[in-house]
């Protein structure tokens, strides 16, 4: 089975092909390098993973398509997909920053600034909406330089979390 | 003066906690206020009673006077406890507090009138012979007036709004062409933050150590300091981890420092809980910032050093007992606090409010967490991004150090970001394992403590990530019903089934 996976951060995402055997076995392969992995589902959703006779405590947590990934104290920021859903998703530009590009609410709070208008040429990084969340003004920036062809965002308004906001094509 | 029998604690979160937990010990009953956005927090359940107070923006809850002294007079309070941030400097309000026969647990008002304004409080400490940053003592009227000073002392300098605190409307000045730009921005960040534009100059020390003094006072003038807190791991100005001892303060400078905290607070008359906040330059001269006249957010590590319980030493002043002590406690040990942040600082620490999914708190030894939130809350977007201080003990900085980082491995918030690699890496740091870090060390490392991630643990994320995915997915299959081609019976179609069960 092959997936993709795309580290925070990364602009690519990378290739990588998990082969279950069975019995929580598992062959996995990621940039040349395969791996034995023994990855043993527990309650909670906690993954106690074993890799070379390493043991690895895994906690997770998602946020929209993003997987949180908690291992012995440090955060990952992963995102996964399948070919299926690696298609769809690139026709909604969601995981690659080429295409349409849709900013999201980061989190749930209130459009205090609404920085651009639908058909303005923006550059990578510009502002585009600000939103304030526990007493913190937090500038939306554009992920590419294009135009803005879709405006959700009100100001004055509440969002809630990953609510759409602007497009950038 | 009589006994207090019932406090109105009119803050939230951990910090009114705290305070319900000592009254608790002192047999004193505790009674809660709360917002629309509060029903269902920790401090509402804490109280033996609890009053609602209006909308979730603070102005329109927290912060209107009359609706915590109805609070306070609908449950029978006799005294308030303000807690830190809110209502806690606000020398009207401990006058409404007085008007109204209630004891607010606190500094006077006439002690908080002396220090609120930076201005009026740099020329009270000139006054009484306390060192002060150099600068100006009165808000400067004109960009030109602040242009003449500036040339006289020197740039850099700090413009900084007068009627300000929490870092807030403050600007650095390098160059003189940039002077006029910052001059005008540094005003209306006053005016929008404090509702005052009025700025004053200050010179801006390279490298300083951000150390404050813990005072305390009782009604009868004794006044002792409890030693220092060392703060300078700041982002924005606001602290992120804090200690004592100080790593750079010898014995001798302690008795100084704390000799010079005890002068500025009787210069005000001060009574209870109050912490003198000073600069300490490279050359370990010290000068005077500002006085925070209320209970710090830090005091746990005054607390686990000197073993004293502050809010309960506030209420014994408030209700008119003598100071026991008549010297600073000598510091036993070490003791560090950090602050868990709902934020995620891989995402320039954008605050991550939403619900806790899942909560395990550190434990063990000499481990302390101070916490408003428990699992299933929802974290609001109203109010800031702290969800709990944790603090430790150890005999010394190093093992204080290592218990810290023991502590938030085992801190697992699920639901929400918080700050707790970040924490993690600050104390894993060379820097700050030294001990010699200033104000500027969380800027300076910035990339250092964002970038600190192990290739090997990131490797094996992945590895976990598509795992999760993978057995989410099998999971997802197995519970589609058969009929639409999922793989409810192993993949096969209810029709080949069908066929099946007939042979």
């Amino acid at each position: 089975m092959r997936y993709f996976a795309k580290q925070q951060g990364q602009k690519e995402a990378a290739p990588v092909d998990l082969e279950p055997l069975g019995n929580d076995q598992y062959k996995i392969t990621v940039n040349g390098t395969t791996y034995q992995v023994d990855a043993l589902e527990l309650e909670h959703g906690t993954l106690s993973m074993l890799v070379d006779g390493e043991s690895y405590n895994v906690e997770f947590e998602e946020n929209g398509d993003e997987l949180g990934v908690l291992l012995r104290g440090q955060v990952n920021r992963i995102d996964v997909a399948d070919e299926r859903r690696l298609r769809l998703r690139a026709a909604n530009a969601a995981f690659s920053v080429e295409g349409k590009q849709l900013v999201t609410a980061p989190m749930p709070g209130k459009v205090v600034k609404v920085l651009v208008k639908v058909g303005d040429e923006v550059k990578e990084g510009q502002g585009l909406v600000v939103v304030e969340a526990m007493k913190m003004e937090n500038e939306l920036k554009s992920p590419k330089a294009g135009k803005v062809t879709e405006l959700f965002a009100k100001e004055g308004t509440a969002v809630e979390n990953n609510a759409k906001l602007v497009v950038v094509e | 003066m009589p006994k207090i029998r019932k406090v109105l604690v009119a803050n939230r979160g951990e910090i009114a906690i705290r305070v319900m937990r000592t009254c608790k010990e002192l047999g004193i009953a505790t009674v809660a206020v709360y917002s629309e956005a509060d029903r269902s927090a920790l401090h509402v359940r804490t109280a033996d009673q609890a009053i609602f107070v209006g909308p979730p923006p603070s102005r329109e809850s927290y912060l209107v006077q009359q609706r915590i002294l109805d609070a306070a007079k609908q449950a029978g309070a006799d005294a308030i406890h303000p807690g830190y941030g809110f209502l806690s400097e606000n020398a009207s309000f401990v006058r409404a507090c007085d008007a109204a026969g209630l004891t607010f647990i606190g500094p006077p008002a006439s002690a908080m009138d002396s220090m609120g304004e930076k201005t009026r409080a740099r020329a009270n400490m000139i006054k009484a012979g306390v060192p002060v940053v150099p600068g100006t003592t009165e808000p400067v009227a004109s960009v030109e007036e602040a242009r003449a000073y500036v040339e006289k002392i020197g740039l850099p300098v700090m413009l900084k709004a007068a009627g300000g605190g929490g870092g807030k409307g403050m600007r650095k000045v390098e160059r003189m062409e940039d002077f006029e730009s910052s001059w005008r921005s540094a005003k209306s960040a006053a005016l929008n933050a404090f509702g005052n534009d009025a700025v004053y100059i200050e010179k801006y020390l390279e490298k300083p150590h951000h150390v404050e003094i813990q005072v305390f006072a009782d009604q009868y003038g004794n006044t002792i300091h409890l030693n220092e807190r060392e703060c300078s791991a700041q982002r924005r100005h606001q602290k992120v981890v804090e200690e004592t001892p100080s790593p750079i303060l010898s014995p001798e400078l302690r008795a100084k420092m704390g000799e010079v905290a005890v002068k500025a607070a009787k210069a005000v008359n001060y009574v209870g809980a109050g912490t003198v906040e000073f600069l300490v330059d490279v050359h370990r001269n010290f000068y005077f910032l500002e006085m925070n006249t209320r209970l710090q957010v830090e005091h746990p590590v005054t607390e686990w050093v000197t073993g004293l319980d502050l809010v309960a030493m506030q209420i014994r002043a408030a209700e008119g007992e003598k100071l026991g002590l008549t010297e600073a406690p000598r510091p036993n040990g070490h003791s560090i606090e950090v602050r868990v942040y709902a934020e995620d600082p891989s995402r320039n620490f954008m605050p991550s409010p939403g619900k806790i999914t899942y909560l395990r708190v550190p434990g063990g030894p000499n481990v302390r967490d101070d916490s408003g939130v428990f699992p299933g809350y929802t974290v609001p977007n109203v109010y800031d991004p702290m969800i709990s201080k944790l603090s430790v003990w150890a005999p010394t900085r190093r093992e204080a150090i290592a218990r810290t980082q023991r502590a938030l491995s085992e801190y697992v918030v699920k639901g929400i970001t918080t700050n707790i690699r970040y924490l993690r890496a600050i104390l894993a740091n060379p820097e700050f394992i030294e001990g010699d870090y200033d104000t500027s060390f969380l800027t300076r490392q910035h990339d250092a403590l964002l970038g600190a991630e192990d290739p090997k643990l990131s490797e094996m994320a992945l590895l976990a990530s598509v795992v999760h995915t993978y057995q989410k997915d099998q999971k997802r299959l197995k519970t589609l019903p058969a009929a639409t081609g999922g793989q409810g019976n192993g993949g096969v179609s209810p029709w080949k089934l069908a066929l099946r069960t007939r042979r």
